[in-house]
């Protein structure tokens, strides 16, 4: 089997060296995936194999593509190969479309300008192209009028209009939820069995488990490990890739649901939402106990988030009624926020955040100490802004700003999708922890249907697929999903 | 995340770094408030006083920016001129930044129709030419600083209020602002930790261009006539009186065009983009 693309020592310059040499061979028809953390270096190595690093930066060693030997130390070589043998499917694809094209135009032009059709025969293309990812009656629309699942098509068929046998797949599944990362790997999976090469670019662990083929995990710019995908994953070598592995919620330890007990700090009544027109959710009923922990899963877009926050009254529902038990005050119920850097002020260090919540409220400053030596917080951080700490060091500090408030209720609205898997755990492991130690409900949202499986006392589910609700009194949404 | 941290660490040296462009501008700024201001404790000569021996006397030792055509001494009318627009021009950057914030926050806040009347407010303010305004006042009450002043605030409080009305929009919906509402701060702390941080090196930016406009829009109403009547020493006032004499004396003529070209150049300077 000759290979489509060879890459010998290739590594990554800015002022020192950033990625070590690394040599991969990519084959028709078996898929090839890089997996990193973020800052990994894996995207960094991709774009000095296809050209495209950014200005700064450079790389050394050579590409042979298509039985053509580039150096990449010059870096010029790559131009009359983009498109034609070597492309790319961009980051959330939605954010690449131009939004005032429609989707067979974008499509079109590659066959056009790239392979120098006439204008009829490159629309043809493109219609057919479509046709083919279950797009025909999408030609005609424009990107803001496309489901993210359909932008992702539509790029795809864009990025391949140019004839580019090898295929380069930047964090695919980025952004998306389930059902959605479902259909990329088929699609992806669909040009590699038509013996299209195909080099994925990921963080996520079990996308690299269904790509099967070859894998190679990155690790502040070194491969430590590289191999036929099942070999590394089933019988990791590394400590790193060991740690993982296990860090994927799927091999979380099962966590021990404990029955609700005492009087509920916060109970709603028939809730009901709705949203543009559409239903999320109606006759919602809930009950939190002290120190229990609910998880909420469900697609994107079904409500679950929303459902948090009327909870915690920052949303008014449509119907029914939520009530805190007597005495409680509305500071007792906080949140965590999905995206930690843009959950605090951005212009002031944390000292200063957390100095300020002290004061408002005439709180002991000399609980802070312990509190950051709980959460493996070093005190150097606090003098930061909270742009210069790691995200899930950030999320940490949200917690540790919610604990100082002794909350009886904390809803976390996807705590960790913006972590990688190790820090996820360690996240996830540290909130359970310390919600149990003080008693604080949790109510936990993500699309992760085995972290909130593994860590909950109890789930609800929403979107319509599979009600299922262990406590019995949960009506589930009709198809909340468009 | 290793290289997120080195990024964005190395972006705020970045930000804490002062460009070239605005440390000349701060410079030029100060050399001439400091001859605006210290010219009269060094230099008691009073700026209308005429001697009619010395008109259009070019430089020397005893009087180093020479007399106009009354025999009025340039220095001493070059700083008290310099006096009245830098004056005018705070006066009526802070009238027009004041309410224009304030006002921007509260329609960015309460949202709804309070949002709806204040931008019709301004849209309408916007809509009259600016010029035209002072004038109007100019002629209502002539030979007042005080009208100019009205004239030129009542132009730009628009500019301020529409930047932080689009600002605080953002940022109110942010889950950085619902997260410090639920750990129970008032607006005030929101103002202050969040809104503030984030429109004030805005404000700077706009202010020193609305300061050079404000400074023009003097001395052009001075040179048409409509501004501060003479003797009042008034930099576009003094460039009419001196235009007559522009061939027997041109240093004379000169001194307040430099002036305000490097005044305004000067807060340009200041507000100039950041080089990117």
């Amino acid at each position: 089997m000759t290979a489509l693309l060879v890459a010998d020592g290739v590594c990554v310059f800015a002022r020192e060296r950033i990625v070590e040499p690394a040599s991969l061979s990519l084959h028709p028809g078996r898929p090839f995936t890089i997996l990193g953390e973020t800052g990994s270096g894996k995207s960094l190595l991709a774009q000095a194999i296809m050209g495209t690093l950014p200005t700064g930066l450079r790389a050394e060693g050579s590409v042979t593509i298509a039985g053509q030997r580039l150096s990449l130390a010059s870096g010029q070589a790559h131009r009359s190969l983009w498109g034609r043998v070597i492309s790319v499917l961009p980051q959330e694809p939605w954010l690449a479309l131009d939004p005032t094209m429609r989707a067979r135009e974008q499509v079109a032009e590659g066959y056009g300008f790239v392979q120098g059709l006439s204008e009829a025969d490159a629309t043809r293309r493109a219609q057919d192209d479509l046709a083919n990812l279950g797009l025909a009656r999408a030609g005609g629309m424009l990107p803001s009028q496309l489901s993210g699942g359909m932008a992702q098509r539509v790029a795809f068929a864009a990025a391949r209009a140019g004839g580019a046998r090898i295929v380069i797949a930047d964090e695919p599944t980025k952004g998306l939820d389930v059902a959605r990362r479902d259909d990329v790997i088929a699609l992806l999976m669909r040009e590699v069995a038509e013996g299209g090469g195909l080099l994925t670019i990921t963080h996520d662990l079990e996308l690299a488990r269904r790509m099967g083929g070859d894998l190679a995990v990155m690790l502040n710019g070194v491969i430590i490990e590289q191999g036929a995908a099942e070999t590394v994953l089933g019988n990791p070598q590394h400590a790193y890739t060991r740690r993982l592995i296990e860090a994927d919620p799927a091999h979380w330890p099962d966590g021990q649901p404990r029955p609700a007990t005492g009087k509920p700090v916060l109970t709603a009544e028939g809730l009901g939402k709705a949203r543009g027109g559409q239903r999320l959710f109606s006759g919602q009923n809930l009950a939190v106990h002290p120190g229990e922990i609910i998880g909420v899963t469900g697609p994107s877009g079904c409500g679950k988030s929303t459902f948090g926050d009327i909870l915690l009254g920052l949303l008014p529902p449509d119907e029914g009624k939520v009530q805190r038990a007597e005495g409680q005050p509305a500071i007792k119920l906080q949140k965590l926020y999905q995206d930690p850097p843009s959950a605090f002020p951005q212009r002031i260090t944390l000292r200063r955040a957390i100095l300020d919540l002290v004061k408002r409220h005439q709180l002991d400053a000399a609980r802070i100490e312990p509190l950051l030596e709980r959460l493996r917080l070093a005190p150097e951080l606090l003098d930061r802004l909270p742009t210069e700490v790691s995200g899930g060091e950030l999320q940490r500090f949200a917690l540790l700003r919610v604990l100082l408030l002794d909350p009886v209720f904390l809803f976390a609205d996807e705590p960790t999708s913006r972590l990688d898997l190790i820090t996820q755990q360690e996240t996830i492991e540290l909130l359970v922890e310390l919600a149990r130690e003080r008693n604080c409900a949790v109510l936990i949202v993500s699309h992760d249907t085995e972290l909130i499986r593994k860590v909950s006392d109890r789930q609800i589910r929403f979107g319509a697929d599979r009600p299922e609700s262990p406590s019995g009194d949960q009506r589930m949404p009709e198809d909340a999903l468009a | 995340m290793t290289t997120i941290a080195v990024n964005s660490s190395s972006s705020v040296l970045e930000q804490k770094r002062i460009s070239v462009g605005r440390f000349i501008g701060f410079t030029i700024l100060a050399f001439i408030v400091l001859f605006a201001f210290l010219t009269p404790l060094v230099w008691p000569v009073d700026p209308t006083k005429q001697s009619l021996r010395n008109v259009l006397a070019g430089p020397s030792w005893s009087e180093p920016l020479g007399y106009d055509h009354l025999g009025r001494s340039m220095l001493a009318r070059l700083a008290a001129a310099l006096r009245l627009s830098l004056g005018l021009a705070f006066l009526s950057v802070l009238t027009a930044a004041v309410p224009g914030v304030l006002l921007g926050i509260l329609a960015a806040w309460k949202g709804g129709i309070v949002d709806r009347a204040l931008s019709i407010l301004g849209d309408v303010s916007l809509a009259l030419p600016g010029l035209l305004l002072v004038l109007m006042l100019t002629a209502i009450a002539p030979d007042s600083p005080w009208a100019l002043y009205v004239g030129i605030s009542l132009v730009l409080w628009i500019e301020y209020f529409r930047l932080t009305r689009a600002t605080t929009r953002t940022l109110i919906t942010s889950p950085a602002v619902q997260a410090s509402r639920l750990l129970g701060f008032g607006p005030a702390y929101i103002v202050r930790r969040h809104l503030w941080p984030e429109i004030s090196p805005m404000i700077l930016t706009v202010g020193a261009f609305g300061a050079a406009t404000a400074i023009m829009a003097i001395a052009a109403l001075g040179f048409v006539s409509v501004g501060v009547r003479p003797p009042t020493p008034e930099l576009g006032l003094m460039m009419t009186e001196l235009l007559p004499y522009y061939e027997e004396a041109p240093h004379a003529l000169l001194q307040p065009i430099v002036v305000v070209f490097l005044l305004v150049l000067s807060l340009n300077l200041i507000a100039g983009r950041k080089a990117r």
